[in-house]
């Protein structure tokens, strides 16, 4: 037979490595001749898109397209540390020391143009599309590259710096400020309980994200649906079967992982709230996104069949017995 | 303020090279005079060990085999120097490194690995935690096998359950997971004048440079890491696997040296998410409010500590869930067993608890009848909510907002006129 | 040590052999093909998805000498002169990419779909491509693109 429910959590995530450990990100921002902004940073993409929204904050500093970043995160010899890419704190930690080295150039960059274009305060100036100049008056105004020019081989070269404000649990009562900012995700998620051979299957989801402010739409909804799988899989697949701590599990042949069949549509909600730390009020979501998934999906297994299982993952085997079970009580 | 970039669906910089092909993984690598290594990994759990390399050097093609004595400091980790670069008298878990063979072709190096004798003096392995935290368990480090205990005091607990109009209870287990990512480990280092470069994909390049460094004893500025495209991470690209090796191997041969991870090496080379046992007890009164928590988690680092210490830290600090609680009590503890090594894992201790917490908040609401979702709004942070910690949440709380549009999406209406 | 012949993405080419070698082997070490990975070596994830004489195959399944003679097509192979290809194009509007390791075999099974299918449903496009394990998007967003890949194709169809 086949029995539908629904389930719902929620959960909160606190970003970074917490618990008053200094958590910093540096950056580089640089001039080059050509006009072009090139951010110097130690940031991994690991395929989250860290490339993509650091570079849209850079960008975002200078009004202008990210075509005209250039990003370089892959070589320790010319890149400053920006901590590690994990904790969902490369978007607000490194983000926000991109925009302060991007600003720190910028007003570099307005101080050699008032000082080339005569001005007498920075006033009603402008920086877009790879020009500063005069709001009023759009003539007065000097581009990058002659700015570059300008400064010849000093490049113009400037850093910044992030670091988190977090601090140390007290040792006997946990009393502190652990993690800072907290992100916020809630998942409503419908299954079918086949309970003739106790199968799974998603039929609906609706993830309501907080992102603070959502920097690449996009590249948030990905996050959402690969967090969504990666909790599907937490939920009723994945288990390295351990025996005598040796992993039975160890080949995608026996540890499955969800496939395009066993993923579902998933509705996404963002819900903006700018956080007032946050680069243009963003928090990171790589890992809130996941976390609610399995806990909705138990809870709608409870919905459909009335059974609590408390232990993941949920695979058929364990759900025909606690089947069983059940009929068997009644 | 009116953002021009922020907020666009701009496209993913890094998304042409990937869809064409171009994008290089450490494993695209290729260099001239290129050779290859290859990792002997344990095959006990626990087990005092010796190894021969005399007849395996001899194999034509084989260039060297590199051991704990050529490594000039045999230690690494992220928190706790716990790991040995290459196992010296002791393994701890099935898949650690005891040998790396450095040889003309893969298929030598194979060849060399099958040839490494070993032998094996078994210990008595530990493999479920809560045997671990006994005080005769075998232990898998030197001292107790407890690693961290995080301890979380708020009000009076057992007073409010007393006074509690309804308490749920339960035990919820989560299961040790892999990341899987797609890309399984590789890497390729070579020599740069007096300098190593190594080329890896990692989630921390300045951090490898580092480990590298301590590892090798050499000067941080003369370890380069170039980080190559990354096939996903998930916090498996935390640790070390073998990038001291492919330097160390680099440094004595003076050749550029590669090697890759077979999937079932993968598996056995980079940490794992910690499968946590957890007991919940929660109490809410007849309002709906939620008075009293209190949760034992007790996490499964397997033989290495790696982030234990902080993954058990953030599983106890968000045990409570999103709610407001006013009387809470958290222990969490991180051992140590002969199982794989456990460590970072996208949610970092937060991924397990919910497993627990939002059980807890479903079987609570259906004792007070009242709906999970009514129920969840009643508790839910917002902002000037405290924190179990006693954090001021002062900004940036829409946790109500999100709660609702999750309701309204799947048309759930409220039912809330069956509460107490 | 054994010669054998086969045509990749056009070219043809003579390439030395040893007897244990897989095509994935002949691609990636020998014509240095890299955008063909390798995820698990056992025919289960499909990041060495290739289309051989029409029909995609895992190239870790194929023996090396099982390749003699037959017209293979990899990621390197399916751009037309400086222009991406419909699916590729799709790909990156839609965000279809995160990490990128399953990205090349995932554009190939594609590929191998539309080929056969020029307007598949997306659970005909789930079915496709569920061969391709990818740990990072959740596959929606592919399955947008190669939704939209087939529209651009069949555009191009009526277009001719």
């Amino acid at each position: 037979m086949k029995k539908r429910g629904i389930g719902f959590a929620s959960v909160f995530y606190g970003t970074g490595y917490g618990n008053g450990f200094p958590d910093i990100s540096n950056a580089i921002a640089e001039l080059g001749m050509d006009g072009k902004i090139t951010i110097y940073v130690g940031a991994t993409e690991v395929g989250q898109g860290a490339k993509t929204i650091l570079s849209q904050i850079a960008a975002e500093v200078f009004s202008m397209s990210v075509e005209e970043i250039i990003f370089v995160c892959e070589d320790t010899s010319i890149t400053p540390d920006a901590g590690t890419a994990a904790a969902s704190r490369q978007t607000y930690n490194t983000g926000n020391a991109i925009k302060i080295a991007a600003e720190n150039l910028r007003e570099e960059m307005i101080d050699v143009a008032i000082e080339r274009l005569g001005l007498n305060s920075r006033v009603g100036l402008a920086v877009k599309n790879g020009r500063i100049f005069l709001k009023t008056f759009p003539e007065k105004g000097i581009s990058f590259e002659e700015i570059a020019l300008l400064v010849g081989d000093q490049h113009l070269r400037r850093t910044g710096s992030f670091t988190a404000q977090t601090t140390q649990m007290d040792e006997d009562t946990g009393e502190g400020a652990p993690y800072w900012p907290y992100t916020f995700s809630v998942y409503g998620i419908e299954v079918e309980v086949d309970t003739s051979i106790g199968t799974i299957e998603v039929i609906r989801s609706v993830c309501a994200q907080d992102t603070g402010r959502t920097i690449n739409p996009k590249l948030v909804e990905g996050q959402i649906d690969g967090g969504f799988a990666m909790g599907l899989g937490y939920a009723i697949y994945e288990d390295l079967n351990l025996q005598k701590g040796k992993i039975k599990h160890n080949r995608f042949t026996n540890y499955l992982i969800p496939t395009a069949e066993d993923m579902p549509e998933v509705e996404k909600i963002f819900i903006e709230n700018p956080e007032s730390t946050g680069p243009y009020g963003a928090k990171g979501i790589g890992e809130p996104v996941t976390l609610a998934v399995a806990p909705a999906i138990l809870n709608a297994i409870y919905d459909a069949v009335g059974i609590r299982i408390k232990e993941i993952p949920v695979t058929p085997d364990k759900l025909l017995i606690a089947l069983k079970e059940k009929e068997m009580e009644v | 303020m009116k953002l021009e970039v922020v907020g666009k669906s701009v496209i993913r910089v890094d998304g042409l090279a990937k869809i064409t092909g171009k994008a290089i993984y450490p494993q695209d690598l290729f260099m001239d005079d290129m050779v290859f290594g290859k990792t002997l990994r344990s095959k006990k759990p626990h087990a005092h060990v010796k190894i021969d390399i005399s007849k395996a050097k001899t194999i034509p093609g084989v260039i060297k085999i590199l051991t704990y004595k050529d490594v000039p400091n045999n230690h690494h980790g992220v928190l706790l120097k716990d790991h040995e670069v290459l196992c010296s008298k002791k393994v701890r878990a099935i898949g650690d490194p005891l040998a790396f063979v450095i040889a003309v072709t893969e298929k030598i190096a194979k060849r060399a690995i099958e040839a490494i004798e070993v032998t094996y003096e078994e210990i008595k392995g530990v493999f479920d935690p809560f045997e671990a935290m006994k005080e005769d368990a075998p232990k898998v480090h030197d001292g107790s096998n407890i690693i961290y205990h995080y301890k979380l005091r708020k009000g009076d607990v057992e007073a409010a359950f007393e006074k509690c109009h309804a308490v749920v209870e339960g035990e919820y287990k989560t299961s040790m997971v892999d990341h899987a990512f797609l890309q399984p480990e590789a890497g390729l280092a070579y020599k740069d004048g007096d300098s190593i470069v190594v080329c890896v994909a990692t989630q921390y390049p300045h951090f490898d440079q580092l480990e590298i460094a301590e590892a090798l004893i050499m000067p941080l500025e003369k370890i380069k890491v170039i980080n190559t495209a990354v096939g996903g991470a998930f916090g498996g690209r935390e640790d070390i696997t073998m990038q001291i090796h492919l330097a160390l191997a680099a440094m004595l041969t003076g050749k550029p040296v590669k090697t890759i991870y077979s999937r079932e090496e993968s598996f056995e080379a980079h940490s794992k998410r910690h499968p946590m046992t957890m007991y919940y007890k929660t109490g809410a009164n007849s309002e709906g409010k939620l008075m009293a928590m209190k949760a034992k988690i007790i996490g499964d680092t397997g033989a290495y500590a790696s982030w234990a210490i902080n993954v058990l830290r953030k599983a106890g600090v968000h045990a409570t869930g999103p709610y407001e609680i006013p009387n809470v009590k958290i222990d969490s503890y991180a051992v140590y067993t002969n199982n794989p090594f456990a460590g970072a894992m996208r949610g970092f201790g937060a991924a397990q608890v919910p497993i627990g917490h939002e059980q807890q908040m479903d079987m609570l609401a259906e004792k007070l009848a009242i709906d999970p979702i009514t129920f969840r709004l009643i508790n839910c942070f917002t902002v000037g909510s405290k924190t179990a910690t006693g954090q001021v949440l002062e900004e940036s709380i829409p946790l109500q907002n999100c709660i609702e549009a999750v309701a309204e999406a799947m048309n759930f209406s409220k039912k809330t006129e069956g509460a107490v | 040590m054994k010669v054998i012949q086969l045509k990749v993405n056009g070219g043809v080419y003579k390439v030395d052999i040893e007897e244990d070698m897989r095509l994935l082997d002949v691609l990636r070490d020998k014509l240095r093909l890299t955008g063909t990975k390798e995820g698990c070596g056992e025919g289960e994830c499909g990041a060495c998805t290739v289309i051989m004489d029409g029909v995609s195959v895992n190239a870790c399944m194929v023996m090396a000498f099982q390749a003699e003679g037959k017209e293979i097509i990899t990621i390197e192979g399916i751009q037309r002169k400086d222009e991406l290809h419909p699916i590729q194009r799709a790909f990156l509007e839609e965000g279809a990419v995160q990490c990128g390791f399953c990205t090349p075999g995932m554009i190939l099974s594609a590929k191998a779909l539309l080929d056969r299918n020029p307007s598949p449903s997306r659970k005909e496009i789930r079915e496709g491509i569920s061969g391709n394990l990818c740990r990072c998007t959740g596959y929606n967003q592919i399955i947008t693109s190669v939704e939209k890949a087939s529209q651009y194709l069949r555009r191009e169809e009526e277009e001719k």
